[in-house]
C-alpha cells in the first residue's frame, strides 16, 4: 500500500541566483515525476523541514523540475545555504493547477508580483508550447526594485515571441532603471482586451492580488475569469492536515488556484 | 445484515476471555472516583483476569487515539549510511502487521461512532487514502454499546445523534436483564459470532421490544436534561456561523482560553496534524503530530504572515471548521455532542454556550 507521506529522492543539479534573496533550484528526481502547471510540491530538506512550492519550469520537460525560492523562512534559508549535489525529498504533485483547456482561444492576461512570477513562468512555458491554441498572452510584472526582478534574462526574450506582450514595472527605481515605476496596477491599462473572451491569472503577495483583483473588476473582468493563487501553509498537501482551509475548500487539494468566483462569500481571503 | 442475538452476562465474560487470547482487547474501565465528580471510564488493555465493566456512557478519551497517535513516525526515508547501504531493520512507520483484525475495542458509544464518520472522511476519502489509518481501522473490531446513562455535558441529541449505535459497529451490546442483546453490524462481527456461536442465542421479539422501551426511556431522560439548556438545533448551526462571523462572541469567549489545545486533542472529530522532519543518525524521519487550531502559529506561513493572528480569529476558525466546512463537505457538523471539550477546558469555554451566545446576539 502506498505511503502518502514518503518523499521521492531528487538531487539539486544546479542553483541559479535570481536576486539577492531568490534562487532557482534545478532538481532531478530519481523516480518518474511529472506535474501539471500550477500544481505544487512539498520539498523536504531531509530530516530538517519541508515546505510547499509551485515549480517554475516547463511541465513538458520531464527530466528536471525548477523551483524558485525566496529566502524567507526556516526551510528556505537552509536551502539557500546549500550547494548543488545534495539530495532533497519531493512529494506531490498536489492540487489542481491551471485549467489550460479553459484558456483556449482567449486573451490571457498574466499579472505577477515579485517571486509570484515563479508559478507563472511555468504557466508561460506551457502556453508558449501550444501558442497557436491561444489568442494572446499579456504579461504584466511588478517587483519591488530592479534588483528584485526574477528571470531577468528571460523576460526580454519572452517579449519577442509572437502573440506575447510584456510590460514590467518596479515599485521603486534606481539610477540605472529606465523602465516603469509604480505598482503593478499602474500598468494594467491600454490592454485592448476582448473582455468577453479573456481570462486574468494573478500570482503575488496577498496585498498585491487584492488590489489587482479590484482593478480587474474595474476593467470589467467577470469574477469567474480571474484566477488567483491562494498560498497557505499546506503541510500534507492532501486535504488531511487541515491547515490550508479556505472557506469550504482546502487550498492544497481544491486549489491552490481558485477563480475569484469560487472565493465569493469567504471571509478574510487576503489575510 | 442486522441480526440480533442474546448473550448472558456470564457468557459475555467467557466470550471476552476467549477474545483476550486471540486479540488485544481494550475496554473502558472505571477510574477511581473523585469527590463530587461523575464516575469516569478510561480505556485500558484487558490483561489476565480483568473483565469488562459495561460503561454507561462514553470513555474519557476519544476513539481516534486508536487510529492516529498524538505523535508518530509516518515514514523513514533515504535510509542510507555513508557507504550507501540500506539497513534492513528500518520500517515505513506503518507497522508491517497482518491483514486480519488484531484489536478489539469495547465500550464505544454512538457519539464516538458518529465522530468517526469525520475521521474516516478525512483519512480514507479524498485524493489519497492514509494507509496507516486504513490498516488500523481494518484490523480493529468495534464492539459498541448502548448508553444507559449520560454525563452532565452529554448533548448528542442536539446533533440528532441517538444515544445508542445504529451503524458503524461490528457488534453492539444492549444491556437487558441479566445479559445483553447483540446486534451484528458487519461481516467482521458476523465472523466473530460464528466463531463463538455457543455463547449466543437468537434474540426473542419480547427482548427486542423490552430494549426499545429501555432506549426510549433513556432518550426521554436525556431530552428532559437538555430541554432547559435551550441548545442550538442542528439545522440552525451553519447559518449561525455565517451570520455570527463578526460578532463579539469570539472575543468574549476567548478571554479565558490558555491555548492548551486540549479541546482539539480530546475532540473525536478534530483531525489536524503537522508534519515535521527529524534526523536520527542516517535515517530521515517524517513525524506526524496532532496540531491545534488554537495555537498561535497554526496558520502562520514562512515570512510571518498569519491569517489567524488574533485569538478570536482562532476560536472562530475552530467553529467554522466544525459547523460550516464539514456541513458543506460531509453533510454533518463535526461535533458529536460528547462534551469532552467542555470537561477538559481549563478556561471553562463551553461549545454549547458559544453557539447559544451567537444565537441570542443575533436574535436581538
Amino acid at each position: 500500500m502506498k505511503n502518502i507521506y514518503r518523499p521521492i529522492e531528487a538531487t539539486i543539479e544546479d542553483i541559479v541566483v535570481e536576486t539577492p534573496n531568490i534562487k532557482t533550484f534545478v532538481l532531478k528526481a530519481k523516480e518518474d515525476f511529472s506535474f501539471r502547471t500550477g500544481q505544487f510540491i512539498e520539498l523536504a530538506f531531509p530530516g530538517v523541514g519541508e515546505a510547499p512550492f509551485t515549480p517554475s519550469s516547463d511541465p513538458n520537460i520531464k527530466d528536471k523540475i525548477d523551483v524558485t525560492i525566496m529566502n524567507v523562512g526556516r526551510v528556505t534559508s537552509l536551502l539557500h545555504g546549500v550547494s548543488k549535489g545534495i539530495p532533497v525529498g519531493i512529494r506531490g504533485p498536489f492540487g489542481k493547477g491551471y485549467p489550460l483547456e479553459k484558456f483556449y482561444g482567449k486573451d490571457i492576461l498574466i499579472v505577477g508580483g515579485g517571486v509570484g512570477l515563479a508559478p507563472l513562468r511555468s504557466l508561460l512555458f506551457s502556453l508558449f508550447a501550444e501558442i497557436d491554441k491561444y489568442n494572446r498572452v499579456i504579461l504584466r510584472y511588478g517587483s519591488r526594485t530592479p534588483k528584485d526582478i526574477v528571470y531577468k534574462a528571460a523576460i526580454p526574450e519572452w517579449a519577442k515571441r509572437k502573440k506575447v506582450d510584456v510590460v514590467t514595472t518596479v515599485d521603486v527605481g534606481d539610477p540605472e532603471w529606465k523602465g516603469n515605476v509604480g505598482l503593478v496596477t499602474t500598468i494594467l491599462k491600454d490592454l485592448s482586451l476582448d473582455l468577453k473572451n479573456a481570462v486574468a491569472i494573478v500570482c503575488g503577495p496577498p496585498i498585491m492580488m487584492k488590489f489587482v483583483v479590484l482593478k480587474l473588476i474595474d476593467l470589467g473582468f467577470a469574477h469567474a475569469d480571474i484566477y488567483l493563487s491562494m498560498e497557505k501553509n499546506m503541510s500534507c498537501g492532501l486535504g488531511k492536515c487541515g491547515h490550508c482551509r479556505v472557506g469550504k475548500f482546502y487550498a492544497c487539494k481544491d486549489g491552490p488556484v481558485f477563480t475569484f468566483d469560487q472565493l465569493q462569500g469567504i471571509h478574510d481571503i487576503w489575510d | 445484515m442486522h441480526t440480533t442475538y442474546y448473550i448472558q452476562a456470564v457468557g459475555l465474560d467467557g466470550f471476552i476471555n476467549k477474545l483476550k487470547k486471540q486479540f488485544r482487547v481494550f475496554a473502558p474501565l472505571e477510574k477511581a472516583q473523585e469527590r463530587q465528580k461523575e464516575k469516569d471510564y478510561a480505556y485500558r488493555q484487558l490483561n489476565g483476569e480483568t473483565g469488562i465493566c459495561f460503561n454507561p456512557y462514553r470513555a474519557i478519551e476519544p476513539l481516534k487515539e486508536f487510529f492516529t497517535y498524538p505523535q508518530e513516525t509516518v515514514c523513514s526515508y533515504f535510509e542510507q549510511d555513508k557507504k550507501g547501504t540500506v539497513p534492513s531493520n528500518t520500517t515505513d512507520g506503518i507497522a508491517l502487521r497482518g491483514q486480519s483484525p488484531d484489536m478489539i475495542i469495547f465500550g464505544v458509544k454512538a457519539c464516538d461512532i458518529a465522530a468517526h464518520k469525520v475521521q474516516d472522511f478525512v483519512f480514507l476519502e479524498g485524493v489519497e487514502v492514509d494507509s496507516s489509518y486504513r490498516i488500523r481501522r481494518q484490523n480493529t473490531i468495534i464492539i459498541s454499546g448502548d448508553c444507559t446513562d449520560f454525563k452532565r455535558v452529554c448533548h448528542c441529541l442536539a446533533w440528532e445523534i441517538l444515544p445508542h449505535p445504529t451503524e458503524g459497529f461490528d457488534l453492539n451490546l444492549s444491556p437487558l436483564n441479566d445479559g445483553y442483546l447483540v446486534d451484528v453490524g458487519s461481516l467482521k462481527g458476523e465472523e466473530l459470532i460464528g466463531q463463538y456461536k455457543d455463547y449466543f442465542v437468537p434474540a426473542k421479539d419480547t427482548q427486542l421490544s423490552a430494549r426499545r422501551k429501555k432506549r426510549e426511556n433513556l432518550i426521554d431522560r436525556l431530552k428532559r436534561h437538555l430541554l432547559p439548556q435551550n441548545l442550538v438545533p442542528r439545522n440552525r448551526v451553519q447559518s449561525l456561523m455565517k451570520e455570527g462571523y463578526n460578532l463579539d462572541t469570539w472575543k468574549e469567549f476567548m478571554r479565558t482560553c490558555v491555548e492548551c489545545g486540549g479541546c482539539n486533542f480530546i475532540c473525536d472529530t478534530c483531525h489536524c496534524f503537522l508534519l515535521s522532519e527529524k534526523k536520527e543518525e542516517y535515517i530521515n524521519k517524517k513525524i506526524r503530530t496532532w496540531d491545534s487550531c488554537l495555537y498561535a502559529n497554526y496558520a502562520r506561513v514562512a515570512g510571518g504572515a498569519n491569517p489567524l493572528r488574533s485569538r478570536a480569529q482562532r476560536l472562530r476558525n475552530r467553529f467554522m471548521k466544525k459547523f460550516d466546512f464539514f456541513v458543506d463537505n460531509l453533510g454533518m457538523p463535526a461535533c458529536c455532542g460528547c462534551g469532552r471539550c467542555i470537561e477538559v477546558c481549563p478556561g471553562k469555554i463551553d461549545i454549547r454556550e458559544v453557539l447559544k451566545d451567537l444565537a441570542s446576539k443575533l436574535q436581538k
